[in-house]
Parts: structure tokens; sequence; C-alpha cells
């Protein structure tokens, strides 16, 4: 029988499985429920911080929820407080925003010395969590998640002035995108030495509702091509989440160089694959069925789910911290009897 | 020769279109100089436009990055043209108080339908992101408004919409006012579910809303 590493890694790399896995990659997408924190005693949001809580409470996520890895971190801030923006922590029940972006616009972005992500405490909690875990259970893949470039850009800029940005200011729009992610790139070959197995980039700011195609191909498939083949260099896989309705940028979901594309619900994974030809899917139980509906609904869903060909299942988008414990189990317990 | 209003209004129409501020606001400028009524060059000329760039969204030929700069021409030349709008012209708006509930500090779809109010002629009280469900009900009922409009991106922050309109219940308020959500993943199962008036998935359908509501009030 396979262990879960090698049953995720087969699937990322179109290899045969016994079945496929079933995962909660972490970052913007994790599943440390509020349920699984008031059962083990490690909360948030001390979890964002050290090495020994962070890995405390992936591995209780772990253990819990039946996904079949660790994923780390439990938010999507690390990255732009690294690079100058302030955090609010948030609480057990509310995840970690960005409080005030360091810039107002791209044409004030300070560059910092390459390799200063990773010099930020809780990025180097992140970096040592994974070490950890992956030391200490060779078997499970330890998932690192980073913040996409897009994302991690309109964090350190005021959103609403980047997205205007992308036109107006074109040429430093660009620069400004290619610091972030030679930066991000940084940060994810140092995951990649100290022991994860997988990168996982979700970059929710990048969406083809938000940007269009042909933005969407300039700066999203661009940037994050440019971060999976670093990382590919660095010898893992990846992982690129996409949010929203991806039914406009088809074309360009097909120029990804991910080795698995996780979707959102409004996507029929089925159909999407069959256009997206030799692209690998992940995805995509609804987290609103899964907040808001009963395992035995959960449990038909995913069954339903599982004929469509799927290489790796996961929830399709952030889960609700109130998302009850049993509907999860119901999820991957589903997915296991295959 | 000097342009006629209609063709000034047209050409305003289009630079806001067109995304161009420094010709909204040379055109906004000409309209003063011509002495043309400047409410009238807002609602003709820039309003107009801003109308066509949503319809552009609506048919995704724009997408956010376009209609924010749309906005800022339109913003530019509603700037040069407010100072000469006569005061019998400025009718009483409906209000409607919008804001990102509380956990929640995704605010671009927030400030899209903000944008696409305020050139329909609302007056929309901005509560900002991260907004407590309290502070929706309190500034309602201070600024007196008519609609509230309450957008999340994260189904973890969907509960306060529920939150809010069971406050709204708990003061004897709820019929003073049309309650609207939306964003990412909310729906229109959900808006019915928690006792919302309505649902909208972009702009343009929250104005859609607005509209047909207030002319339910009026």
């Amino acid at each position: 029988m396979l262990t879960p590493k090698e049953r995720l890694l087969n699937a990322l790399t179109g290899k045969a499985a016994d079945r496929p896995p079933v995962i909660c990659p972490g970052g913007m997408m994790n599943a440390a429920v509020v349920d699984v924190m008031n059962k083990t005693g490690n909360t948030l949001p001390d979890g964002h911080f050290t090495p020994e809580a962070m890995s405390r409470l992936a591995y209780d996520v772990y253990e819990n929820t039946g996904f079949e890895n660790f994923g780390i971190p439990f938010c999507m801030t690390v990255e732009a407080e690294a690079l100058g923006s302030s955090v609010d922590f948030g609480s057990l029940k509310c995840e970690p925003k960005i409080q005030e972006e360091r810039f107002m616009s791209v044409k004030d972005v300070a560059f910092v010395q390459e390799g200063s992500i990773e010099k930020q405490p809780r990025a180097e909690a992140v970096i040592q969590s994974i070490y950890a875990l992956s030391k200490k259970y060779p078997d499970v893949p330890a998932i690192g998640s980073l913040t996409g470039p897009i994302s991690t850009a309109a964090s350190i800029v005021d959103p609403m002035i980047f997205l205007k940005e992308l036109r107006r200011e074109k040429e430093r729009a660009h620069q400004v995108i290619d610091y972030v992610t030679n930066q991000l790139i940084s940060y994810a070959k140092q995951m990649a030495d100290n022991g994860a197995s997988v990168i996982s980039i979700a970059d929710p700011t990048a969406t083809g509702e938000i940007l269009g195609p042909k933005m969407f191909e300039e700066y999203a498939v661009c940037y994050l091509n440019k971060i999976a083949d670093a990382v590919h260099e660095a010898g893992i896989p990846v992982i690129i989440h996409i949010c929203g309705d991806v039914l406009m940028i088809k074309p360009q979901l097909k120029q990804l160089h991910g080795n698995v594309l996780s979707v959102d619900a409004i996507a029929d994974l089925k159909s999407l694959k069959d256009s997206l030809e030799n692209q690998r899917t992940m995805g995509n139980i609804s987290t609103y069925l899964l907040e808001f509906s009963d395992a035995e609904k959960v449990y038909q869903r995913t069954k339903h789910l599982l004929t469509k060909n799927i290489d790796v299942l996961a929830p399709a988008c952030g889960l609700s911290t109130s998302t009850p414990l049993e509907n999860i189990t119901a999820f991957t317990a589903a997915v296991k009897e295959q | 020769m000097p342009r006629t209003k209609q063709e000034l209004y047209a050409l305003l129409s289009d630079a806001v279109v067109e995304m161009d501020e420094d010709t909204s606001v040379a055109l906004s400028n000409e309209s003063v100089e011509a002495g043309y009524d400047a409410f009238e060059t807002i609602d003709q000329g820039l309003a107009k436009g801003m109308e066509r760039a949503g319809k552009l969204f609506d048919e995704s030929e724009y997408f956010v990055p376009e209609l924010l700069m749309c906005a800022d021409a339109l913003n530019a030349g509603v700037n040069i043209l407010k100072p000469y709008i006569k005061t019998e012209e400025q009718s009483e708006k409906h209000r409607i108080v919008i804001g990102v509930i509380e956990g929640d500090t995704h605010d671009i779809g927030k400030n899209l339908v903000k944008l696409m109010l305020s050139s329909a002629g609302f007056e929309v009280i901005d509560l900002g992101r991260d907004v407590p469900p309290i502070s929706f009900v309190e500034n309602a009922i201070k600024e007196n408004a008519e609609i509230i409009m309450m957008s999340s991106l994260m189904t973890t922050t969907m509960d306060g919409m529920k939150e809010t309109i069971q406050l709204l219940n708990e003061k004897g308020v709820r019929e003073q006012f049309k309650v609207a959500v939306g964003g990412g993943p909310v729906s229109s199962g959900f808006a019915e579910k928690i006792g919302a008036d309505g649902y909208s998935s972009n702009a343009n359908q929250a104005v859609k809303l607005a509209n047909e509501w207030c002319r339910q009030i009026k």
C-alpha cells in the first residue's frame, strides 16, 4: 500500500496510484477549524507564530480531519508582512488579514534584498515547522503554502490602486510583481530545501473575473509560471489554485506550469479536464456544502465527485472555520473508501 | 465654434468609457465655460459613460481595473462640475449604507458596488471593511438610510450577515430597511435563508436592485 506521500506525489506527477489522495493544502485553504482546535486545545492565533505551535496544529488537523497531508501556514499574510505590511492576527475563529498595505502605489515600492521573506520570524517558523514535521513523519507530505505573486503584490500596495496601475503603470507594475515573485521563489526554495514535499500557490486576487483574460495572461500566468518553474528546479511539484469562475480563462489555464490545477466549486471538473487536455485537476467539494450541509449529503456529493476522474480531491476554496468536523471527515472517508 | 450640449455630453460619456481623465477634466471645464447646466452635464454625460462602462463590465469586455479607471475619469469630471450644481437640483438622494462584514478585508467587490451606486445617483455611506454587525444597524439608523448592503468574500464571515439581520429584528427596525447581500461565497439561497430582502451577484445587479426598491419606497 502506498504511503500518503507516495500517493500524492504519484497523483501530481501522473504515476499510477491506488486511489486519488484527499488533501487540504494550507494557507488560504487550511483546515484548522474551530472543532479541531477546541478538541485539542492547540489554537489560533497562537499557531501563527512559533514552529512548535504551528506543527502541533498542523498535526491535529491531519490527525482529526483525515486529510492526508500537513498544510502550513494557516493564513496568507506571512509574505506581505515580511515585505512591510501590517497584519491583524485575528482570533480562534477569524483568520489573519492585512491591516494596512505598506505602499499606496507601485511607484512607492522600495525593494528590499532578495531572501527577506524567510528572515521574518513567522516565515522562519513556517520553514522550521515544515522541517520538523517532515523529519518526524516522513510518510506524510508536508505542503508549504505560498501566497501568489498578484495577491502578495496587492497586499503590499493598496489593492484598488494596484489594480488600476496594472494598466496605468504597466512597466512599474511588472517590476514590482517580478520583485515580489523573486522574493516568493527564494522563500519557496527554503521550504523545499527543508523538507516540503509540495508547494501550493493560491492567488485569489488573480482571477479571470477580476483581471479578465488578457491581464490574467499578462500578469498571473507569467509570474505564477516563473515560481512553478523555480520550484520544479528545486525538485518538487506545484499545486496552483485559481479562485472564482474560470470559464473565461480556459486558454490561459492551459498555459500554467503547475503539476495540478485546483479550482473553485463553480467549475465542473469533468468538463474542465476534458477541455484542458493534459492539465491534471484538483478539487472541488463546495466549502459551502461542507459548512452548511450534513455528513450524509457531503458523502453523497463526494461519491459523485469521485466519478469525475479528478486527480486530487480537496476543498474547492478556503474552509470556513465553523465547518463541522464530521462533515470534513465524511468527505475524507468517502475518498478513502475507494 | 463651440460644441453643442449634446456633442459635449457624448464626448464626456466617451471620455469615461475610454478611461481618459484628462479629457474628462477638459470637457467638464468646457461645459462650465459654455454655461451649460452642471447637473445635466454629469447626468447626461459622465454618468451615461459610467453606465456604458458598467454594461461593458457585464459583457466581460471590461474587468475590474478598467471599471476603476472609468470611475476615476468620472470623478475627475464630477469634481470640476460639482461647485456649479444649482442648489434646487440637489434633490434628496436615496441613502444606502454599505460595508464588508467583520472579519473580512476583501473590499474590491464592495468598492465596485459603491462606485456604480454613486454614479447611478445614490448617496452611499461606506462603512469600509471589517464592519461589525451592530455598526451596520447603528449607522443605518443614524444616517436614515433606506437600504443596507453587506458583502463578504469569505465563507468564514457570512454568519455576520445573519447576525446583522437578527439585530435589526431585535431592535424592531427590520421593516425600515431593505437588506441586500453579496460577495463571492454568497448565493440567493443564502440570502433567503438568513432573511435578507435581496441578493446581487455583481455591481450592476446591485444598482438594479436598489433602483427597484426605491421605486417601491417612493
